[in-house]
């Protein structure tokens, strides 16, 4: 069986009695507060992403939450976009063309959310955001979700929040193998191993993913998601210099191939090609811990890696090369931090390290490489001046060759008013650095309709010399006043309480303004003498957004367990809330095309964003039998979408604006809400073979133009085998 | 500020006030009306057929030039007289020109309010802009800026749709000193509740579809 530490422990007597019996043999060595504090570990989840160091998940200020490897196994998941969709507040968003799903957390963009593997960040956001299915989930141990700006800690791209997946660690010798198939030819093989031998530790894991993909328009040529097979390798070595000394090496290897097969449309005409996309991605991080003293923790890491990206379509007709595009990103980060404990009331953690980057890409009119430090260092006091009162309050400061220099504060409070009822206050400022894409894009559209996008930095130059080869009809906004692009921010607060209402029943609820300002959009700068646009980038968009999540846990029944989730959100414009509150924005009935003004409260808000999601969740339990399952529903309200060039087969997607105000409001035409329905079984024998069935998507509920990223029902089966020998860690 | 408001409201009432006494005393006040016109064709041509796939595709006999139009007689005026001040407003793709400056001979002016054609019940004092204003880009150059975003329609490139912004309405100052208030309300042939313009759909854009208020009398209020 594998050993991990479950979230949500229903102690039974026996084991209560064990941790009692511990906590009083340590007692009765050590001092008292040490005694305490492991008894605590034994009972709570640590979480160790909001605070840089391990915390009670109970304990923190501030919104967090945790997915366990025993829910993630219960769900049957395989990649962390399976996972991620399934947790209130969270949706999975697709991207332009399909091409790429992000995770959206109160109502920002997937570009505006931190995901780290052991604390360092995923690269490849080539489209701005990341691809989520690149990410296995078989060597995951927890996945911790902090809400809210965690800038003040890990800098840029942190202003929804933070996702931070821990892998499995050596922990004595086990191993495990595990095949999964299900629709769509969708086979999932992965085994991992580890031992420990007295200072050494191992741990290796493998997987290798293959699915056909699916096809959600089969009128058209071509599969919504096109055939793809990766493999990932995660390896992890640690070794105990000495009991204060301790050196883990970890190290990533993934690569994946798609074979794609599009109907591309240009000026009407459809043309059939066929192609390649390759995707590799490695890391390397070494980790040194040591400790000084009692009091004094210290933790050097290094993490650099990689990521590249290439692919081609060639014309099927004559084998022409018809698409070409490749993109590399480096990202290279020492980093030192220490954690001092003055006393149990004051600990104080200070940390700082230098970035670089570097981008190569097709996409910026040439292989130039493009590269961007950042410096920074940042201070974090976690202090409890009542028993019932902790605050924790830090900051960083970030400076950049490019965008220059950004400060982020962050200030938590939590207060236990009754041990039913927690309240948790905590505000901060997050931001997001100008990404490459936005600073050097060199990119020409040339059929109908055709554009060209420039970065800031290079869109002077470039604008120069297209008007000195007279190719420039009109500017349309002064080039002089490009440039300079600044760093995206935004202010949140998060306010919160956690509610024992009844014994076991537990609710969390919490509420969340976030403001963001500087936000970055194209600007149409000038039309070409053939009629193109030229856009280019400024920081012109205000947005805010706001709402509430509630969660419900209560065990209904012995070994079954209900949750409730809910999220409402308003995620609006503020320029345009501004404007119809001002009675400026109309609209016009497409039919009768008489035009009214807009109410404030028929603007809806930004695109994309649901005003009502929730979920419901049955998860059963019964270890004696080895029977264990799940029911789970996710629902998603109605949302609208904006102009997105067609699909990936080609079809026109209709932005949901349909009354010419350019705005979402209550009139437009919206995606329906939807809910899926997802199920699990699972029996377990000698807690070592385990046999899985499921089906995602019951109702096999699709929205083929609209909603390309929902396959539709998909069963699975799995088996998996494990083994473990408990042995002391030394 | 407010002072020069509460001067102008009462010179307003005073104005109006004449114009109506006036008009009974002399019984020749002219009726005001809405008046719709359908599909006014603004230079549409076809695409080149095959389309190319290396570069935009051309349009085939467009004449480039204006349809012209005339509130007082609330008809298309023929393009041989451009050089007349007989036209106030011309069209020609999403271009909207007004007769005066650098388009035309005469001294029809405009301006864009943000409103609808009901609750515009008066026309501005001032600010009417004529087609000669020296500029860099077209939102400074017409009384009427081109351009998506900068006058009265919004151009998704995505959809290649043209949309009339609702809530624009254009107010002109004709050659008389007569007013007239007008609102576009499609730009594609039999103004379909969701075009699919050419050439990838089968809607026919630059044909106008317009409402308009002219007032024949002198006054501003309509």
């Amino acid at each position: 069986m594998l050993i991990f530490a479950p979230v949500k422990i229903v102690t039974s007597s026996i084991s209560c009695l064990a941790l009692l019996t511990l906590s009083m043999v340590c007692f009765a060595q050590e001092n008292p507060m040490e005694a305490d504090t492991l008894a605590t570990r034994q009972l709570e989840a640590l979480i160790v992403t909001a605070t840089r160091n391990e915390r009670t998940l109970g304990a923190l200020p501030m919104p967090v939450s945790l997915i366990s490897k025993n829910q993630i196994r219960t769900m049957g998941s395989v990649r962390l976009n399976d996972i991620l969709t399934e947790q209130t507040g969270l949706v999975v968003v697709p991207q332009v063309n399909a091409q790429g799903n992000g995770i959206q957390i109160q109502g920002f963009n997937p570009d505006y959310t931190l995901i780290l593997i052991d604390g360092e960040p995923i690269i490849g956001r080539y489209t701005g955001s990341l691809e989520l299915s690149r990410i296995a989930v078989g060597n995951i141990k927890q996945i911790e979700i902090v809400k809210g700006p965690s800038s003040s800690l890990y800098g840029s791209d942190a202003l929804a929040g933070v996702i931070n997946i821990i892998t499995d660690r050596p922990q004595g010798t086990r191993g495990n193998a595990a095949i999964r198939y299900g629709t769509n030819n969708t086979l999932d093989i992965n085994g991992d191993i580890g031992f420990i031998k007295k200072k050494l530790g191992f741990y290796v894991y493998g997987n290798r993913y293959h699915t056909d993909g699916y096809d959600l328009s089969p009128q058209n040529f071509g599969n919504t998601v096109s055939p793809f097979t990766n493999y990932t390798l995660n390896s992890k070595i640690t070794y105990k210099f000495n009991p204060l000394t301790d050196l883990s090496v970890a190290g990533r290897f993934f690569n994946e191939d798609q074979v794609f097969r599009f109907e591309v449309e240009s000026n009407g005409i459809r043309t059939r090609t066929s192609g390649n996309g390759n995707t590799r991605d490695w890391n390397f991080n070494p980790v040194l811990t040591h400790r000084f003293s009692d009091k004094l923790k210290a933790i050097a890491r290094f993490y650099s890696t990689r990521y590249k990206t290439e692919t081609y379509l060639n014309l099927e007709t004559d084998g022409s090369r018809y698409y070409e595009d490749d993109f590399r990103q480096s990202f290279t980060r020492p980093e030192l931090n220490a954690e001092y404990y003055f006393n149990e009331k004051n600990i104080l953690t200070l940390g700082g390290g230098y970035i670089n980057e570097q981008v190569q890409t097709s996409r910026y009119g040439d292989e130039e490489k493009r590269s961007q430090e950042t410096s920074y260092g940042f201070f974090q006091h976690e202090w409890l001046p009542l028993e019932k009162l902790s605050i924790i309050a830090g900051g960083r400061y970030d400076y950049n060759t490019i965008y220059g220099g950004q400060f982020s504060p962050k200030l938590s409070s939590r207060f236990e008013l009754t041990k039913k009822v927690t309240f948790k206050v905590s505000g901060g400022v997050g931001f997001k650095a100008p990404d490459f894409r936005q600073l050097y894009f060199n990119f020409n559209n040339s059929a109908a309709g055709g554009y060209s996008v420039l970065g800031t930095e290079v869109a002077i130059d470039r604008l120069a010399e297209l008007d000195a080869a007279g190719q420039i009809q009109a500017y349309l906004f002064d080039p002089a006043q490009l440039g300079n692009l600044q760093a995206e921010r935004s202010v949140s607060i998060n306010a919160g309480a956690t509610v024992e209402i009844l014994p076991l029943l537990k609710m969390d609820l919490n509420v969340f303004h976030n403001s963001i300002n500087n936000l970055i959009e194209t600007q149409a700068v000038a039309i070409t003498t053939s009629g193109q646009s030229i856009y280019s980038y400024r920081n012109i968009l205000r947005a805010y957004t706001q709402g509430l999540e509630s969660n419900f846990s209560y065990p209904v029944a012995r070994h079954l367990n209900l949750s409730l989730g809910y999220q409402l959100l308003y995620a609006k414009d503020k320029d345009v809330a501004e404007d119809v509150k001002a009675g400026e924005v109309y609209w016009r009935d497409p039919n009768t095309l008489v035009t009214k003004r807009l109410k404030p409260n028929e603007y809806f808000g930004l695109y994309n964003r649901s005003r009502h999601m929730g979920n419901v969740k049955l998860f059963y339990s019964h270890q004696p039998s080895g029977w264990e399952g799940s029911l789970r529903v996710i629902y998603r309200g109605k949302y609208g979408i904006g102009d997105i060039r067609g699909n990936i087969q080609g079809e026109v997607i209709p932005p949901s604006d349909t009354n010419s105000n350019s705005i979402l409001d209550v009139y437009d035409d919206f995606v329906p809400g939807y809910a899926l329905v997802n199920l699990s079984i699972t029996k377990t024998i000698k807690h070592s073979l385990r046999f899985q069935l499921g089906v995602d998507n019951l109702f096999d509920y699709t929205e083929p133009v609209l909603i390309p990223n929902l396959p539709g029902r998909l069963y699975y089966a799995s088996v998996s085998y494990s083994f473990s020998k408990k042995n002391v860690q030394p | 500020m407010n002072l020069i408001k509460s001067i102008l409201s009462i010179a307003l009432i005073v104005g109006f006030t004449i114009a109506f006494v006036s008009c009974n005393e002399d019984d020749d006040l002219l009726p005001v009306v809405a008046t719709t016109i359908n599909d006014l064709n603004a230079d549409y041509a076809p695409y080149e057929s095959p389309l190319p796939t290396n570069r935009p595709p051309l349009r085939i006999g467009a004449t480039n030039k204006f349809t012209l139009f005339s509130f007082k007689t609330g008809a298309i005026v023929p393009n041989a007289d451009s050089t007349s001040s007989n036209w106030d407003i011309g069209f020609r793709s999403t271009t909207i020109i007004v007769n005066s400056g650098t388009s035309g001979p005469g001294t029809t002016t405009a301006q864009i309010l943000n409103g609808t054609l009901t609750n515009i019940i008066e026309a501005p004092f001032d600010g009417y802009k004529s087609d000669n204003t020296a500029g860099t880009t077209p939102a400074e150059r017409n009384a009427i800026p081109s351009g998506s975003g900068n006058g009265w329609y919004t151009y998704t490139g995505a959809t290649n749709l043209v949309a009339p912004i609702a809530g624009k309405v254009i107010v002109v100052k004709t050659a008389e000193n007569r007013y007239a208030k007008l609102e576009i309300l499609s730009y594609y042939q039999g103004a379909p509740a969701s075009p699919s313009p050419e050439p990838t759909g089968a809607d026919k854009d630059r044909y106008y579809t317009f409402r308009y208020v002219y007032q024949p009398n002198d006054t501003r209020i309509f």
